[in-house]
């Protein structure tokens, strides 16, 4: 792991560690509705908790929003050019498309962000909370890596293929 | 009124209960405005050029203007972003190690601060080795009091 990324990946490791710390909760407006706090609008100010940004730099991103029994968590993937932009956001939507078997994915992400968790007390009583936090520390760091990966095999299929076509015409 | 049934009647009535944001803010903070604090940032500055950077983080991290308004605020957090990303790398573990747990509070609330402007994100790498002292030195009690400290700088 490179030398900048490990006290990243830390900041965020600590910042979900303190934010998954749900419980069950009942909404206070609406009786028989239980719904995760942080997606709906609150008329209640004790309900939701302090955000946490955490940056390593403007293009990466983590933005971590608490409340009483869920927590959204979204991600900034690193696009430096127009190809990744696409690769991003292919790839977050393949995804998105697939939530319903990633479980703690959101389907959409939020403004600003390239891919959204949702986490509810549902979850963190269901799967083991730490496990919960590797696996989205494990996303982070690999998300990079497929990003540059799929970047490299997207160039060099365009090589080949301009290779071929273009050879038709020299003479 | 044509959608007079969304009207949501609770909020007119004074005893429904409710809790705004400005009702969650404990009552002694008192409000400081800006040529109150102008002294300290100067003050903050003279460390930061100076090199008395343990002196500096604490002094900005004693007192923080929780009354003031958004614009003091950052002004004051400039300041204070200033003399954090002049300390070098190595010097921010022994810096750290001199505060105790409240201004580490208070420092861990510059952090995320920081990281949520643009002006902090650019020095992002620098705000992260302090964080990353701050948790090495006592793990994750900071964040969670940040979490729920209704007082913001």
């Amino acid at each position: 792991m490179s030398q900048s990324l490990r006290p990243y990946l830390n900041a965020v490791r600590y910042s979900l560690q303190a934010a998954l710390n749900l419980s069950n909760f009942s909404s206070q407006d609406i009786e028989r509705h239980n719904r995760p706090e942080v997606e709906v609008v609150n008329n209640s100010a004790e309900i939701l908790l302090q955000p946490m940004h955490i940056a390593r730099n403007e293009h990466e991103q983590v933005l971590i929003e608490t409340s009483v029994n869920s927590v959204r968590m979204s991600i900034k993937i690193k696009q430096a050019d127009e190809i990744e932009q696409i690769l991003v956001y292919r790839f977050t939507r393949f995804l998105e498309q697939r939530a319903e078997s990633f479980y703690i994915l959101r389907r959409v992400p939020i403004q600003g962000y390239s891919i959204s968790f949702l986490i509810t007390h549902r979850h963190t009583e269901t799967m083991i909370t730490e496990k919960l936090i590797d696996f989205i520390i494990e996303f982070m760091e690999e998300v990079d890596k497929e990003i540059s990966e799929i970047k490299l095999f997207l160039n060099a299929r365009a090589r080949f293929v301009a290779e071929a076509y273009l050879g038709e015409f020299v003479y | 009124m044509s959608d007079w049934r969304r009207i949501d009647i609770d909020a007119f009535d004074p005893e429904s209960g409710r809790l705004t944001k400005e009702d969650l803010q404990p009552p002694a903070v008192k409000p400081i405005t800006l040529q109150e604090l102008q002294p300290r940032i100067a003050q903050l500055r003279s460390c930061a050029t100076s090199g008395d950077f343990v002196r500096g983080v604490k002094l900005a991290t004693i007192d923080p203007p929780y009354g003031s308004d958004n614009d003091t605020k950052l002004q004051y957090f400039l300041a204070v972003l200033e003399l954090l990303t002049q300390v070098r790398q190595a010097d921010i573990a022994g810096v750290v190690q001199q505060l105790d747990q409240s201004q580490q509070e208070v420092l861990i609330k510059y952090l995320y601060k920081g990281m949520s402007l643009a002006e902090g994100q650019k020095q992002g790498g620098v705000l992260l080795s302090w964080f990353e002292k701050v948790t090495q030195k006592s793990g994750v009690n900071p964040i969670s009091r940040f979490l729920s400290d209704r007082r913001t700088i």
